[in-house]
């Protein structure tokens, strides 16, 4: 079997917590600590698409930070592709680029072009090679046209593409996405996402772990996940299985007012999952109804059938999110508060 | 090294991005050196007697104490303001995230500074030839070597305000107290023989009092090596010490950052 490209073991994290200047007065060096990361464990393997799910808070940036070699850990170690992060931290990071999601870190003073040829010389591409690899990399992005430009001109969505290109600069083995969609409107975030599947996980064949708080945007875009809560990991899994855990299984299914009741029945009759009328009134003349069904596709199929031979228009039949939140809330185990 | 060149041409690219500023960096030296000379001139019989073994003409005394005083201010700054400024823009996580050791980044981001200061000497000095200062051009060399290794020892005081700026996010005292001392006592504006001998003990301990001093005797009246060896040997053991502290007390706050998770935290 393939050893596994990335490696973390029982990482622990603290960090000093601020305190006011009156405590500080009173105990000088009386200091608490608040634990970040709680032995948190997890395998990435090559090529694959690995998302950390967590709210605000969760450890998902430390989590990078150790991963990058930024941060030293209070115990665990990592491993990228056989080498000791902790050891070698050097060469860790020329495996391993994050993506600094920060528009600060450009340089808005220099051109597109010009900031990626600082960063080509910065991650050792031959001085030969920098203009080549610069210009192919903004022609991949789509900002060969405003490559000339100063950088402080460009919107969000070009900055965060700019970002990428600028980590891609380092032919990364695995590059590290802390939170990019968070700057970017719905249609940028949208068209980014479809670039970090089709074009980095495809073309460029990069192992990519994404942390976001955004479950949708993780269940969408990862093969495998993992959830981390308060330092903690509460699961891991393929993104199909936490996708059940999730809530996959909730559907929305809109009816004609005054069809509901039929097609409640119907359901109920035919065994199709537990459905239940929602109390909050839809557009005029249209009612939900909400429920879980098990089953996937061919469930589906078979709830639209039998509605539609018993007679019941069917308005919208969808699945249902879940937030984060509730996701969480489903892992963790009786009693963690979430 | 093509990494540290890279960075330099990024911060030249920066600075000609804004056109006045960097016009105005040269020629505003224009507005130094006029005063200077006028000045000087009047100060000149004042001063004749006490700075006859560093020239005896104080347009040149002082021009080459304007001049190096320049230097030496970025020089003891360059560190601390390079890694203050990448912190508060965030340029500074992107940089660490390469594959770059510490002392190249920390080279490249405040190497810049240390050139424009150093032409901005140049010029100045050249402006001085200009309105009649002699210089032994033929010591030229060794007036450089003199002027690296005084600003080695400032940048090394300046390592030790980039290793507070990395540990607590303010680069301390010691820059300011250095430059003001450097300032007042180093002998920039009268040569340190005529400061009051329990000032002197001051004066002793500061790497520009030595350079400055050979510096001038190099520059302005043609001395040879031998002639300012203990100045130098007494300059190059400070530069030693000081360098040896600064890189010393870098690595400690880099590890320190690194554990308390600040590393390139604003």
């Amino acid at each position: 079997m393939e050893q596994p490209l990335i490696r973390v073991e029982g990482l622990v994290k603290s960090f000093p917590v601020p305190r006011s200047w009156a405590a500080t007065l009173r105990h000088p060096l009386r200091g608490s600590r608040v634990e970040v990361l709680r032995g948190v464990s997890l395998e990435v393997r090559r090529g694959e698409f690995f998302g950390l799910l967590g709210p605000n808070g969760a450890g998902k940036t430390t989590l990078f930070k150790v991963l990058a070699t930024l941060v030293q850990p209070d115990a665990g170690w990592v491993e990228v592709a056989g080498v000791d992060a902790l050891q070698s931290p050097g060469a860790v990071r020329s495996l391993l680029t994050p993506v600094i999601a920060d528009e600060r870190s450009l340089n808005w003073r220099l051109t597109g072009a010009e900031n990626l040829l600082l960063f080509a010389a910065l991650y050792g591409v031959p001085a030969r090679d920098r203009e080549a690899a610069a210009w192919r990399l903004l022609d991949t992005i789509g900002l060969a046209e405003a490559a000339k430009r100063m950088v402080g001109t460009y919107s969000s969505g070009m900055k965060q593409r700019l970002l990428i290109a600028r980590a891609l600069l380092s032919r990364p083995t695995v590059l590290l996405l802390d939170e990019p969609t968070r700057s970017l409107d719905p249609v940028s975030a949208r068209d980014f996402r479809k670039f970090l599947r089709e074009e980095i996980a495809g073309r460029q064949g990069c192992t990519v772990m994404l942390a976001t708080h955004d479950a949708d945007e993780a269940l969408e875009l990862c093969d495998r996940l993992a959830v981390l809560h308060r330092g903690r990991l509460v699961a891991q899994g393929t993104a199909r299985e936490l996708a059940g855990i999730a809530g996959e299984h909730r559907y929305r299914i809109v009816v004609p007012r005054g069809q509901e009741a039929l097609a409640l029945e119907t359901l109920s009759r035919r065994g199709l999952g537990t459905f239940a009328a929602l109390a909050v009134a839809d557009e005029a003349g249209w009612t939900s109804l909400a429920g879980e069904l098990p089953g996937g596709m061919p469930a589906s199929a078979e709830v639209m059938q039998h509605l539609a031979a018993a007679g019941v228009s069917i308005g919208e039949f969808a699945r249902i999110p879940l937030p984060l939140a509730d996701l969480i809330e489903r892992l963790l185990p009786r009693g963690d508060p979430a | 090294m093509s990494k540290i060149l890279a960075l330099i041409m990024a911060q030249w690219r920066v600075m000609v991005s804004y056109r006045t500023q960097t016009l105005l960096s040269f020629g505003g030296l224009l507005f130094t050196v006029v005063p200077l000379y006028f000045v000087a001139g009047a100060l000149q019989p004042v001063m004749a007697n006490a700075i006859r073994t560093e020239g005896g003409d104080a347009f040149g005394f002082l021009l080459v104490g304007t001049s190096v005083i320049m230097v030496v201010t970025v020089a003891l700054s360059a560190v601390p303001s390079a890694l203050a400024s990448g912190i508060a823009s965030g340029t500074f996580e992107a940089l660490l995230s390469t594959p770059t050791s510490m002392p190249t980044l920390v080279g490249g981001m405040s190497a810049f500074p240390l050139i424009m200061a150093a032409l901005r000497a140049g010029v100045l000095l050249a402006a001085g030839a200009m309105f009649g200062v002699s210089m032994a051009l033929g010591q030229l060399p060794l007036a450089l070597l003199i002027l690296l290794i005084l600003v080695l020892a400032h940048v090394a005081i300046g390592l030790i305000s980039g290793a507070m700026v990395l540990a607590f996010r303010t680069a301390g005292p010691l820059s300011r107290l250095v430059l003001v001392a450097s300032s007042l006592l180093g002998g920039v504006y009268y040569p340190t023989h005529v400061i009051p001998s329990w000032l002197q003990a001051v004066s002793g301990v500061l790497p520009l009092s030595y350079g400055l001093r050979a510096l001038r005797r190099v520059l302005l009246q043609g001395a040879s090596l031998g002639a300012v060896a203990h100045d130098l040997l007494i300059l190059v053991a400070e530069t030693a010490l000081l360098l040896a502290l600064g890189v010393g007390l870098m690595s400690l706050a880099f590890r320190y950052a690194r554990r308390q998770g600040t590393l390139a935290q604003y």
